[in-house]
């Protein structure tokens, strides 16, 4: 038994340092000036391409874009070694104003909402707005009077959602990313899309048309974020852009990072497919494997430890288990998800990374399950097998632990397997909030390559892998412990 | 050894043990009989205090075990125990079966609780089982193992619960005789059985309970032949 608390030691250690080790995805491209011994760091939120975007290049993760490209030129004026700084678009004006980075181009907007944290730059680039529609509409829709009363997707809370209000009888579509947008255009679900021009350009492929017709839109254009009263920083930021501008960089820069994310066309078989992206759904599998082996291990450890305060001799205590385990079951994972992760850190300050939010989850989520299953294998043990070994002058906790427990778990243990394939999947639910898992990484080459379906299936494949083979292994684990039931 | 004064045992209302006062001598074998239902077996199951008592005391070797400061797990390693329905461990083999109390409890190292096992399992004939899992015996083969795995821990006084109620006529026999052996060898016991032949031909003292109730007692010369009690003579006559 000292063996066995060692390994888990051991396993929980593993665990804990490997959470510590694959945490962030941090890229990094210096200047490769000589001597500088400034750094500067750039905050953005690499999953907008063509203005920045992660593609994998000979194995490496690298964040690309022509946002990127301008970053460099600036790191360059100044003689700075850039650092890029990766994360949601949300955490970007915090990581500002904290001094986490030192300045921002995430193709964001200068609101009057967003001047009143930070100081922007002047607007270097303002980008036109495209309809998008399959390729034998392209007549069809040439003008914006032809979209009235049309079927139209947009991405969610955008500038391109307002103007789809706007038109005349328009039902509108919205989603979070345009992959999806693309999938309902591509499957008939919606007539048209309305789309930034280089998103648009990026996504064309076959089957789409960038129509005539001309959204006109009032945009704020974009602009790069510094903190307030830097002016010497914005100074520098400003001579860059207005260098770039008159040398004609910036365009240049948009069609060559439009050129870099369909550098890959979508291979056609699922196979293929799986094979260009592999770098993207091996490094997925791991924090999968990893969220679910500590999922299934904590969510064991906990489901135990409640399982016995349920079956408690004091009424407190059992009716702590019953709380726990009710609550636990009769609400949806993602909301738990969604308190730990942000309602934690709201009230009480309490910030987990997203990995940790996600293996938390799942373990306490799954613990409420192994519980009852648990108790159920637990009370199905004979009485009289708890008296033998009493009788024999064993403490209940021996009892328990010889041989209470190993006849439950048998008896149970098809149960088990059941929750941890259950684990697996369900695992999938940490993409909401930003940790690389396998569905987030299907999600992202969903968003690289503009295959809507081939991402999702070759994840699904990899899921089933995962599962069956867990499977199979619990139906050999199952065969040697039913050793002892031979006649 | 064991004395035990005004022992009561009730379920909720249902009182099963009204009032039960015996002494048990060491080296004695007392055969506890009397009719389903009589309260017997959880007499023998308030000894080693697998059932609580609701009220009465129990001594063993002159310790007070029914105070509740007392260490309980210290005086079963005392007082082995044998199961109608044997309750072997079946997720283990026999030899751990056996070992696993010794190891645990006593603390003996794995070379010593072996060879004690496996002594025990040659004086109960089934050394060459050791390697079995418990669905693999026949049922009276379990029982003898059950016996040696109480045997092992080296108690003071065994408490049989109707151990042979279970088996098939056929395996009755081997674990009496197993039983007969220890007897001989000077081992204070208390069974409780329907073996009426068994009680007479092993028994130092007979014990007849009814209602709750010690009733009569005595040699079964006495006890069995010429019992005084009308209820213990129409007990006797429906089963002898």
């Amino acid at each position: 038994m000292r063996k066995l608390h060692m390994t888990i030691i051991a396993l929980l250690i593993f665990g804990l340092s490997w959470t510590g080790i694959i945490q962030p995805v941090h890229a990094e491209s210096g200047t490769g000036a000589v001597e500088t011994k400034k750094t500067i760091v750039l905050g953005t939120s690499a999953d907008f391409p063509p203005y920045e975007f992660h593609k994998m290049i000979n194995g490496e993760d690298q964040i690309l874009g022509f946002d990127i490209q301008i970053a460099k030129q600036i790191a360059a004026d100044m003689g700075a070694e850039l650092k890029i700084e990766d994360m949601s678009f949300d955490s970007l004006l915090p990581a500002l104003t904290s001094g986490r980075v030192d300045f921002l181009i995430s193709g964001m907007n200068p609101t009057p909402e967003r001047r009143k944290s930070i100081d922007f730059s002047d607007v270097y680039y303002r980008a036109n707005q495209s309809i998008m529609v399959r390729k034998e509409d392209k007549d069809k829709y040439n003008t914006m009077d032809t979209l009235k009363g049309a079927k139209i997707g947009v991405q969610k809370s955008s500038l391109q959602e307002e103007i789809g209000q706007k038109i005349e009888g328009a039902k509108l579509t919205s989603l979070d990313k345009v992959s999806d947008i693309l999938m309902q255009l591509q499957t008939k679900r919606v007539d048209a899309a309305i789309i930034e021009g280089p998103v648009a350009k990026a996504n064309l492929t076959e089957a789409f048309a960038i129509t005539d017709a001309v959204p006109e839109v009032e945009d704020y254009g974009y602009a790069i974020g510094v903190k307030k009263n830097n002016p010497e920083l914005l100074n520098s930021i400003n001579n860059t852009l207005a260098r770039l501008t008159k040398e004609g960089k910036v365009e240049q820069f948009v069609n060559e990072a439009s050129a870099m994310v369909n550098g890959k066309q979508a291979s056609k078989d699922t196979f293929s497919f799986f094979w260009d992206y592999k770098e993207y759904y091996i490094a997925g599998i791991k924090y999968t494997l990893l969220l679910s082996a500590l999922g299934v291990l904590f969510g064991f450890i906990i489901g135990l430890f409640i399982s016995l305060l349920r079956m408690n001799k004091l009424a407190v205590l059992r009716w702590i288990g019953v709380a726990y385990i009710e609550i636990l079951r009769g609400t949806p994972m993602l909301v738990q998800l969604l308190i730990i992760h942000y309602g934690f850190a709201l009230t009480f300050g309490i910030e987990f990374t997203a990995l940790e939010s996600g293996i938390i989850t799942l373990s306490i989520n799954s613990s409420a399950y192994l519980a009852e299953v648990f108790r159920a294998g637990i009370q199905g043990v004979d009485k009289g097998q708890s008296e033998a070994a009493r009788s024999l002058g064993m403490t209940s906790s021996q009892a328990f632990r010889y041989i209470i427990l190993p006849q439950a778990i048998k008896n149970v243990l098809p149960a088990i397997g059941n929750e941890f394939i259950t684990i697996i999947k369900e695992s999938s639910i940490v993409s909401f909030i930003g940790v690389a898992d396998l569905m987030f990484q299907a999600q992202v080459v969903r968003g690289i390559s503009f295959a809507g379906l081939n991402p999702l299936l070759v994840a699904a494949v990899i899921y089933f892998i995962m599962t069956f083979g867990l499977s199979k292994l619990l139906g050999v684990l199952e065969r040697k412990l039913r050793t002892s039931d031979i006649h | 050894m064991i004395s035990i004064k005004n022992l009561h045992k009730s379920y909720g209302k249902l009182e099963i043990l009204k009032g039960i006062d015996a002494e048990i001598k060491k080296g004695e074998v007392v055969v506890v009989i009397g009719p389903s239902g009589s309260g017997k077996s959880t007499f023998l199951r308030c000894l080693n205090l697998l059932e609580q008592p609701t009220a009465g005391e129990i001594r063993f070797e002159g310790e007070l075990i029914t105070d509740p400061k007392h260490n309980l797990n210290a005086t079963r390693v005392k007082m082995g125990m044998v199961f109608q329905q044997f309750n072997l461990f079946p997720h283990k083999t026999v030899l751990q079966n056996i070992t696993l109390a010794p190891l645990k409890v006593k603390g003996l190292s794995s070379d010593k609780a072996e060879s004690i096992a496996m002594e025990l399992l040659r004086t109960v004939g089934l050394e060459d089982k050791k390697d079995a899992y418990p669905s693999q015996l026949s049922g009276g083969q379990k029982q003898r193992i059950a016996i040696a795995r109480a045997l092992a821990m080296e108690p003071h006084v065994m408490l049989f619960d109707e151990p042979t109620s279970a088996l098939d006529p056929e395996m009755v026999g081997e674990v009496l005789d197993v039983m007969k052996r220890l007897a001989e060898k000077g081992m204070t016991m208390v069974i409780v059985t329907h073996e009426m032949g068994f009680a007479r031909e092993v028994g130092d003292r007979i014990l007849f309970m009814d209602q709750g109730k010690i009733i009569e007692q005595g040699t079964p010369e006495v006890v069995l032949g010429t019992p005084t009690h009308p209820r213990t003579q129409d007990f006797l006559s429906k089963v002898l």
